[in-house]
Order: C-alpha cells, then structure tokens, then sequence
C-alpha cells in the first residue's frame, strides 16, 4: 500500500489508533515511522500528566492574593470567600470592644472556616489542626515556635507582612483542660518608638472587630473572650498604633492572616 | 482605582481610602465570565479580582498537583496571574476564554519552575564536579532536552492563533481524539485532521530550530 497520508501519521504521533489499513503500513514501513517519531517529540514533552486539564481545584492561602495585589498594585480585592481574607481598610472599622457577638447555633460550621470550637470531637479537630498547621508550615511561615504551654492549637495561621516592614508570625488558637481559649502569637517584627503593635480578630467584611490587647515581637497568650465566634472574626490582625489615646484601630495593619480549616 | 464596576453602596460611605482594597460587588452586580474576560483584556482592576476569585482554585490546582500544596505551587499560582495581568496586553477575548488562557500561562510558569531546578541541578553537579578536580570543560552536566523543548513548545502554543491552539491544547492536554475534538468544537473532521497535521509540523520546526541537538 502506499505511504499513510501525513494526516494519519499526525493522528499516530498523538497515539492515536489508526485505521487497519495504515496501522498495518505503518507497522512495516521505516520511513513513515521516523516521520511520526519526529511529530511526536512536541508531543512527548508535553503529554505529562501535570499539564492535564482540569486538575482538582484548590484554593490558595490569602498570602497568595497579597503578593499578587502588591506586584500588581491592584487595590480592588477577590471577595473574602475565595481565600476567606478580604481586606478592606480598618479604617472604617468600629472596635466593638471584648463585647462577644452571639455564638454559633451548636454544629454550625461557621461558614467552613474556622473549627468549632468545644467540639465533642476532639481528636478529630487535632487532626485538622495538625493539617492547617501543616499547611501553613508549608506555606513559608515564619518557624513554629511552641510556648511552654503544653496544649495542642487547634487552629494555626501565619501572619503574613502587609508592608515592606519585615513583619510576620504566626496565631495558634489553644483550648485549654477547662475549655477556655486563647489566642498564642508569635511575631518577629522591629521594636517601635512612641507606636506599639496590637492585636484584633476581625471579621471578613472588615467592620467589626475585636481587639486583643497589646502585643510585643516575641511570644505573647492572649485570652479569647467566651462566646467569641472565630467563625464570625478569622482575621488575625496586627496593627501598629500610635500613642493617642484613640482605641479604634489605627488603620495601619502590618500583619495578617485567616483563620481557615 | 479605575473601576468600571459600580460600587455596591455600602462602601459608598468610605472616607478617603481609595488605595485600600475594596471587596468585589455581590450579587446581581456579578458580571458573567465573558464581561470578566473583556475587563481584564481592557486592565479593569477589578477584573483581576473577579478572574481571581472564580479560577485561582483551578489555578492553583494544577500548581498542587505540580508540586504538592507549599510554597512553589504557591508561587506558581501567584506568578501566573502577575504575569497574566502585566501581560494581558497578548490576551485575545475573542480567541478563548481567559480560564484556558491562565491554564496556558500556568504551564508555562510550572515549566520554567522545573527549568530553573533543572539549571540548579546542573550548578550543584558542576560545583561537585569542580570540587573533585576534574575539569573536563567539555562535558559539562547536559541540558535536559525535555524540559528546554517542553518551554519551547508552549511557547510556539502561545503563537497559534484560533482554532488551532485550541485543537491541539484539547488533543495535547484534555486527550481528546481529533473525533471528539470535532464533535466539541464544531468543526469539521477533515479541517481538525489538518489543522493538527499542520501545528505539529510546526511545533516540530520550532524544535529543530531552536530545541537542543537530539543525540543521533
């Protein structure tokens, strides 16, 4: 028979089964071969199984956005439920004081956010918290420093840096034996002149939040308020306030992260 | 901000905090993916948040499977839209639609990824090399053929235009059959036969231009 039209050795390169006929051919003819080898090197390179299309989606850490925005100088932002940060200014947020907002229903997921808190189910928190913690671990957060504290967080995020200033940590949410909460903080950030840093658990809207206390670079236990839904407030803030006698927030944020399961 | 998008009117009331990020508008103000794909091409800043919002999870899906969940996929993530963005100057509304675009700017970034392994792996073989005195010039670590042939390929995709590039991303990457890629798309039996004939003729002259020497 004659050589295999080029079509059918380009339909060959791409694996694809020929028709008897040519296969036969092919099979027996050295020329028709080499041709398809030489089409098929495009195709061997790039036929891995990493450029296959659709891969599970999986959605990015909130660090992610940060870098693009600031490459970018984008200042719109995706809404919070993409990677659960959205970061409008705290400047136009109001502090509502350690004034709890109601809790949760019992078993409400919280939005999927952040774990429940007093679960009956105990191992099973450790065990997401332990991947969350890995995740962010592998996130490039800053080195886990554990406190003397000897409880297992159950939620755990990075604090990523929102301005140039080498700023970051991390914030380990821990439930004690009686079941009260605190909030551990690590941060590794400049000492401050007349400015100090505290910290907030905000809300994704970015209106409400909940501030903490003071916090100085090194490691630092916060207590969380009972009743206080870290469903309803993921976002771990640090900012940095001036010496004015104002306690709403300043505005300034410095660092960031979302608690997520 | 120079958003064509209207502000949802509660943050209509914001003072002074235009360099702030402001969160996409909900609901029926959510335009479709078509409307999304021509800001973006038009550098709409919010259209990066919304082309965010819907496709950095398939994004970064195939960052993951890549390279695991940690920071490479991550950077790989972030870097595709950094460079879709400063790049959206070579993206076409009317030739495709901008998810399979970031799926192609993905592969590049996942590609140059292993190059740049690829590269320090030859640094570090050299180093041991030099290191244990043998200083045979000539025969440095090699390249590794495939992964400087897999950038120029993508690279040559990057130049089809349509439906080509579409044809030959379905058979390269969805492994579809030239049958099925005509029933997806339309287009005739014949036409697509030819169509992969003449791209792979293509992509094979790009490699024997540019592509590193196969061994005889």
């Amino acid at each position: 028979m004659p050589h295999c039209l080029p079509e059918q050795l380009a339909l060959a390169a791409l694996k694809e089964p020929l028709p008897a006929d040519d296969a036969a051919h092919l099979a027996s003819c050295a020329d028709c071969r080499s041709e398809v080898r030489s089409l098929q090197r495009a195709v061997d390179v790039v036929a891995v199984p990493e450029f296959a299309t659709p891969a599970a989606p999986v959605q990015p850490p909130a660090s992610v956005w940060a870098g693009i925005a600031a490459a970018t100088g984008v200042s719109a932002a995706p809404r919070a439920e993409t990677h659960a940060v959205a970061a409008p200014s705290p400047v136009t947020a109001r502090p509502t004081a350690p004034v709890a907002p109601p809790p949760a229903p019992p078993g409400s997921p919280a939005g999927g956010q952040v774990l429940p808190f007093r679960s009956r189910r105990p191992k099973l928190l450790l065990v997401a918290a332990a991947a969350v913690a890995g995740a962010v671990v592998g996130a490039g957060a800053v080195g886990l420093v554990r406190g003397g504290d000897d409880v297992e967080p159950v939620a755990a995020v990075a604090l990523d840096a929102l301005t140039d200033e080498p700023t970051s940590g991390r914030a380990e949410v821990v439930v004690r034996g009686d079941g009260t909460r605190a909030l551990r903080v690590v941060l590794d950030a400049p000492d401050l002149d007349d400015e100090y840093y505290e910290l907030w658990v905000i809300e994704p809207g970015v209106v409400d939040m909940v501030p903490l206390g003071v916090v100085r670079p090194g490691t630092q236990t916060f207590e969380l308020p009972t009743g206080l839904d870290l469903g309803e407030f993921p976002i771990v803030d640090v900012s940095v306030e001036p010496l004015d006698g104002d306690p709403t927030h300043s505005g300034v944020s410095v660092a960031r992260g979302v608690l997520e399961s | 901000m120079t958003g064509l998008l209207a502000r949802p009117s509660h943050l209509g009331s914001v003072p002074g905090v235009t360099s702030d990020p402001v969160p996409a508008p909900r609901g029926v103000l959510d335009p479709d993916d078509a409307e999304v794909d021509r800001r973006f091409a038009a550098g709409d800043e919010q259209a990066l948040a919304l082309a965010y919002e819907r496709w950095a999870g398939q994004v970064h899906g195939m960052a993951v499977r890549a390279f695991g969940p940690g920071p490479d996929a991550e950077d790989v993530t972030q870097q595709t839209f950094i460079s879709a963005w400063t790049g959206r100057a070579r993206y076409r509304p009317d030739q495709g639609p901008l998810p399979a675009w970031l799926t192609g700017v993905c592969r590049h970034k996942i590609a140059d990824t292993w190059a740049k392994r690829d590269r320090q792996r030859r640094e570090a073989e050299a180093a041991v090399s030099e290191a244990e005195a043998a200083p045979s010039r000539g025969s440095s670590p090699g390249v590794d053929t495939a992964v400087a042939d897999r950038m120029l390929v993508l690279d040559e995709l990057e130049r089809l235009g349509q439906p080509q590039r579409g044809i030959i991303e379905l058979a390269f990457f969805a492994d579809l059959t030239h049958a099925q890629i005509a029933e997806r798309t339309g287009i005739p039996l014949g036409t697509v036969k030819s169509h992969i004939r003449r791209t792979l003729e293509r992509l094979r002259t790009r490699l024997e231009v540019d592509g590193a020497a196969l061994p005889a």
